[in-house]
């Protein structure tokens, strides 16, 4: 290990660390956790892998480290294969979900243990740990033990413990899912701020899909072993690939209206609702689904047209600066989110107003996304 | 059909108090949510009034009849556990009839409950299913029909949507707000997450160390917070609490952010509330949503920050600015242009702003020594 004065100011093309997946499958007994993955984390970038549990996403952080080998394909770390060597020769560090200090030692001594493992200077120690705990804001508690650290001071030792090194990449496996909400929410605009004050590499996975949108500069949704979308937070959010993505990512998560569509017209009707929209440039052909998040639903008292639908109000879910409104259109029950705190009664009879130029079309069968932004047209 | 009334309810357990002095009516067929982090009595307020454990003092009342005696057997609730405790060898069918079977009531009415049940809790499909088949979601649904079905007096459930996924959790909000209001039985729901107590309670109890730190209709408590805990537990993003001193200069009253400049407050209610104020520090609580950022110089109720960082989150763009260690994050609409760097005046709506006593933590408000 290269003692380096300054861990934030990185020289020469050498670390580029760009974490590459080609081809790769891992399967588990009959459970393919990782199917034919392709896959290139930039250098320098703070990547987030999403998805529901089991969707393949720790198996690839566990890849990478070298703590599974995989059945198919080559992993390359800096342009260089290290499909078959050890883990210990990958220069990668790695936070774990289940904080994992020595119960024993100082949030000193444990910050300082990957650095004595490797008999790196005292001296160096010395300036990397206070470096290191300045960054963190935890300096002040360099001498408790874990049993004297909250939950967050706890997760802040654990991170700070692999920042110490300066390998070619930092991986962080659900690293801040078990503190409450509003570490969390502290805790997620910290790492954002850690990835660039390090200038490093940052491989991040989580199943909460705020948390991927917020700190993700690229993200990845997953699914089954595979790869759904990638791209930054605002393209898979704006223009996701399938109905799957669209789901994954808000909340509440998006309404979904059955309906036929025709593509030689481009014209999509409502099954249940008197609603129709056409969309242009979209192939596919006989059923889709409407897709309209519940930010880009509008409540009104009186008929606005094309584009709204009679409706009654179903519940009314006050959060302060947003109120979420289940309506009832027929028997589908759509949730429109509404800014400030509006208030209605359960049974009152509105009309629900869609932003079709903000709607998505998928096909029904294969899900996949056919068309963005939607023109309202009269039903006879 | 219960009232319930907590009267200096205290619990202790060696050391610890982990519920003290608490006092708490819940109206009959009321929906009340217990919300606080880990630790501050919440569950354990629900299991004394379970009667799972016995107060160390104080009392409970259901109706105005002390049930300190009353075994839990007898007290006439319904409970839903984070994890299931349903028979998963059995069927839906038999799950659901079982509380009404060992009641022995008639064939026909235990049909007709079963029916219904499972209509409500979508499940009519599955009820030849073993309960071990069904998927998490189900299984709590199954859960909630389970109890909800002999029409306890009072349904008690503890976090009962903390395994669900998000898109779930959203939907079972909805469906449980609404069963609630179907079968009309006192609800006491605990949770930690105030999304859940917000959107469905008719009242929240926010608890922190086992005291009592407000209890009012949910959105009292988001606009009214009576303290600083509250003020930062409740709403996401959180509230911006800014400390800043009240100057009383020429007449008018002036708060001062130190580098971040300084706000002179001419919203008569603001103005009123500072006059209440019994020492300088003070602490600026002011909604996400509230704010209003400008590229221009503002006005005399604006503050200068530099825009540190932009998390665009689905809906919502979160835009984090800083000046001297003061923080302030504003919410606007999903493909709001911001970039870190760029410098903003931030616009206050002094008619919605509170005002918290930086010792005390309390709101600023007439008669508080």
């Amino acid at each position: 290990m290269t003692p380096k004065a300054d861990g934030a100011c990185r020289t020469g093309i050498t670390d580029l660390a760009k974490l590459e997946l080609l081809s790769v499958s891992k399967r588990f007994g009959r459970l393919t956790a990782v199917n034919d993955v392709s896959l290139v984390i930039e250098d320098n970038e703070l990547f987030c892998l999403f998805g529901p549990p089991a969707c393949g996403k720790s198996t690839i952080l566990r890849l990478f480290l070298g703590l599974e080998a995989p059945d198919a394909g080559k992993i390359l770390i800096g342009g260089r294969d290290v499909t078959e060597l050890p883990p210990a020769d990958r220069d990668l560090a790695m936070v774990f979900q289940n904080l994992a200090l020595f119960p024993h030692m100082s949030a000193r001594e444990n910050l300082a243990f990957p650095l004595v493992a490797r008999r790196a200077d005292p001296k160096y120690i010395t300036t990397r740990v206070a470096q290191v705990a300045e960054t963190l804001h935890i300096t002040h508690l360099l001498d408790k033990v874990p049993a004297h650290l909250s939950g967050g001071e706890r997760q802040r030792v654990a991170i700070g413990r692999a920042l110490v090194r300066e390998p070619k990449a930092y991986l962080m496996d659900e690293p801040i899912s078990a503190l409450d909400a509003r570490l969390r929410e502290e805790m997620r605009v910290e790492l954002n701020r850690l990835q660039r004050q390090f200038n490093h590499t940052f491989v991040h996975v989580t199943h909460d899909q705020e948390e991927a949108m917020a700190v993700a500069d690229r993200l990845c949704v997953m699914k089954d072993g595979q790869i759904e979308q990638l791209g930054t937070p605002q393209e898979l959010y704006n223009t996701p690939n399938n109905r799957y993505v669209a789901r994954q990512l808000g909340s509440p998560p998006i309404n979904f209206i059955s309906g036929s569509f025709d593509a030689a017209s481009g014209l999509f009707e409502a099954s249940a609702m008197p609603l129709a929209a056409v969309a242009v440039k979209a192939a596919g052909h006989g059923t889709a689904w409407l897709g309209v998040r519940p930010e880009d639903l509008s409540i009104d008292a009186k008929a606005g047209g094309a584009g709204s639908v009679p409706a009654e109000i179903y519940e009314v879910e006050p959060l302060g600066a947003i109120t979420i409104v289940d309506v009832k259109v027929g028997e589908q029950i759509l949730k429109a989110q509404l800014p400030g705190q509006p208030t209605f009664s359960e049974g009152e009879p509105v009309y629900l107003c869609f932003d079709l130029a903000k709607c998505h079309l998928f096909d029904s069968g294969s899900g996949r996304r056919l068309a963005t932004g939607l023109t309202a047209v009269a039903r006879n | 059909m219960a009232a319930i009334d907590l009267k200096d309810l205290t619990k202790v357990f060696g050391s610890v108090t982990a519920v003290n002095a608490l006092t708490l009516s819940i109206p009959d067929k009321e929906f009340v949510a217990l919300l606080g982090p880990s630790g501050c009595g919440k569950t354990t307020t629900m299991n004394m009034i379970a009667g799972i454990e016995q107060p160390t003092s104080g009392s409970i009342c259901f109706n105005g009849v002390d049930v300190g005696h009353v075994p839990p057997g007898r007290r006439g609730i319904g409970f839903v556990f984070q994890n299931y405790a349903i028979f998963s060898h059995m069927t839906v069918r038999a799950n659901l009839a079982f509380g009404l079977e060992i009641r022995h009531e008639p064939h026909a009415d235990i049909a007709r409950k079963v029916a219904e049940m499972a209509a409500l809790m979508r499940l009519s499909d599955k009820l030849n299913r073993t309960a071990a088949r069904l998927n998490v979601n189900e299984m709590q649904r199954l859960a909630i029909g389970r109890s909800a079905i002999v029409r306890p007096d009072i349904f008690l459930l503890d976090e009962p949507l903390s395994n669900l996924d998000a898109a779930f959790r959203a939907e079972m909000r909805t469906e449980l707000k609404h069963l609630q209001r179907e079968i009309r039985q006192t609800m006491i729901y605990v949770t930690h997450d105030q999304i859940e107590a917000m959107s469905m309670a008719d009242r929240i109890a926010v608890l922190n160390l086992g005291v009592l730190q407000q209890y009012a209709s949910p959105i009292e408590i988001y606009n009214n917070p009576a303290n600083l805990f509250v003020a930062k537990f409740i709403g996401s993003p959180s509230m911006n609490l800014l400390p800043c001193r009240l100057v009383t200069d020429g007449g008018g009253n002036r708060l001062d952010f130190g580098a971040a400049g300084s706000i002179v407050i001419t919203d008569p209610q603001l103005l009123a509330q500072s006059r209440m104020a019994h020492n300088s520090n003070l602490v600026l609580g002011t909604r996400p949503e509230q704010l209003e950022l400008r590229s221009e110089d503002g006005n005399a109720s604006s503050l200068r920050m530099t825009t540190t960082f932009v998390e665009r989150v689905g809906a919502r763009t979160i835009v984090h600015l800083e000046q001297n260690g003061l923080i302030v994050k504003v919410a606007e609409k999903n493909g709001y242009r911001a970039e870190r760097g760029e410098p903003r005046s931030i616009i206050l709506p002094q008619a919605r702003a509170t005002l918290f006593d930086a010792e005390s933590g309390r709101r600023v408000q007439d008669g508080d020594h």
